[in-house]
């Protein structure tokens, strides 16, 4: 089989008045898997510790079970709400709302 | 290299954000949108666009859509890398599957589309074609296609068998665009007494469905590399021809030659059974799946979905056409969470011609 030549990257898509915000968002992205994968890295070395008292980097590599793998999935909600919930714009306790600026009021 | 375990975990945490993104923001922009037409009439996708593309709030879910897909598959913890990586110990998997198996056919000289080559579809770099590990990369891939269906999802394969099965057990089956073989499994279990035919543009994926088929020691069933559009079987030679999900991936000019081919290989009063998205009356659903279209690659949604398929299928000579909406799950129908518009769209050969 003859694999497909290596198209010219394009542009990627614009969702944001601002473009800058869709790259952050990929900066922001990313660095949310990263901090996760971690998490979950963590979360195995705390296993092993406790069950055996040493880290064995073999069973750290190992998929989790199905039923770690569901509990897990269950953080891993919590965790997404967490970061994304700012999407949503609300405040967390009452104050003024709305855009920032002193360009009227400024001296 | 990427451990088995950091690569679940990165696929774990994405398919957790596209949970929050498919329910609690979509519901968001649901209402934020509601708010804003209340006593409005916004009954076109370009009156929906014209209030929708300036809300911030839709702006993070049109990106959270194409960047947590674009994540799927690429970058550290993305399915391309994971399976390029454990590329040798993957395609060992498939190496049980001779490739002079009869479950097998592969023509490497087959040309393939251009409309096909293109575009890279769902984000899947390369396509699910051009690479030896492109099947297992759509297999693993399509795991997680509705966050929500989760282990549901293969069952949507299973209900929509039920629903054909409710139309008789047919001795012949032709199902068109078969891919990796998740929609012509069921076929082969349910009606095992059938002679099922198969057919894909990717040998990569064919391979895995042949592995499967293997596996299962099914022996009704052929996985042929042919373009369903010209798919080299006799005339009047199937009972039952079938898809899922194959529809909205062509463009309407080829659409067209693969009805006029199931048409001609269906025996007079055989039924032509599709399982794919189509249309969404409401205007705001219409207008997220034509962004899900965009955003997804997968160019020929929104063509399909302005089809006049009825008519499309008439002229081809087909009676008894029949667009219905489908459940993929027993609760699918809520408004509360971001969901194709699945639909079955069912028609017959006459035993008579009625073409003009």
């Amino acid at each position: 089989m003859t694999n497909k030549a290596a198209a010219p990257r394009r542009p990627e898509q614009i969702f944001f008045d601002d473009p800058a915000l869709d790259r952050l968002m990929g900066v922001v992205m990313t660095l949310a898997s990263e901090h996760y994968v971690l998490r979950d890295r963590l979360q195995a070395l705390e296993e092993q510790l406790v069950k055996a008292g040493h880290v064995s980097a073999a069973s750290l590599a190992a998929a989790p079970s199905l039923e770690k793998e569901a509990q897990y999935r269950a953080d891993a909600d919590d965790f997404a709400r967490s970061i994304l919930h700012p999407l949503l714009a609300q405040q967390q306790a009452l104050g003024v709302t709305g855009r920032f600026s002193l360009r009227r009021r400024g001296s | 290299m990427t451990t088995e375990r950091a690569f679940n975990a990165g696929q774990r945490f994405l398919l957790a954000a596209k949970g929050f993104w498919t329910t609690t923001l979509y519901q968001h922009v649901r209402t934020e949108f509601d708010a804003i037409t209340q006593g409005k009439d916004v009954n076109s996708v370009a009156a929906v666009a014209e209030t929708l593309e300036d809300l911030t709030t839709y702006q993070y879910f049109a990106w959270l859509e194409r960047h947590m897909q674009r994540m799927k598959y690429s970058g550290r913890y993305g399915l391309a890398r994971f399976y390029d990586e454990h590329r040798e110990s993957f395609l060992a998997r498939l190496g049980a599957v001779p490739l002079n198996d009869p479950v097998l056919e592969l023509d490497p000289e087959l040309p393939l589309p251009k409309y096909y080559t293109d575009v890279d579809i769902h984000q899947h770099p390369g396509g699910v074609w051009s690479d030896d590990v492109a099947g297992l990369v759509y297999e693993h891939g399509a795991r997680s296609t509705t966050p929500l269906l989760g282990a549901a999802h293969a069952n949507l394969h299973t209900r929509f068998t039920d629903l054909v099965a409710e139309g008789g057990t047919p001795a012949s089956v032709l199902d068109m665009g078969c891919g990796f073989g998740k929609s012509t499994r069921p076929f082969i279990t349910k009606f095992a007494n059938a002679r099922i035919e198969a057919v894909d543009l990717s040998e990569p994926c064919l391979r895995v469905a042949a592995q499967f088929a293997h596996e299962a020691g099914s022996s009704n069933v052929h996985f042929r590399q042919r373009d369903a559009a010209n798919s080299g079987f006799a005339d009047n030679s199937f009972e039952l021809v079938t898809s899922t999900m194959l529809l909205h991936e062509i463009p309407p000019g080829p659409l067209n030659s693969v009805f006029a081919e199931a048409f001609r290989v269906l025996e007079p009063g055989g039924r032509m059974v599709h399982l794919d998205f189509y249309y969404f009356p409401d205007a705001f659903t219409r207008f997220m799946h034509y962004g899900h279209g965009r955003r997804n690659n997968e160019p020929y949604m929104q063509p399909l979905a302005e089809l006049d398929l009825p008519q499309v299928l008439r002229d081809h000579g087909f009676t008894d056409v029949e667009i219905t909406p489908f459940a993929e799950a027993p609760d699918a129908q809520s408004s509360q969470v971001w969901r194709f518009p699945w639909t079955v769209i069912s028609a017959r050969k006459p035993l008579r011609p009625t073409k003009s």
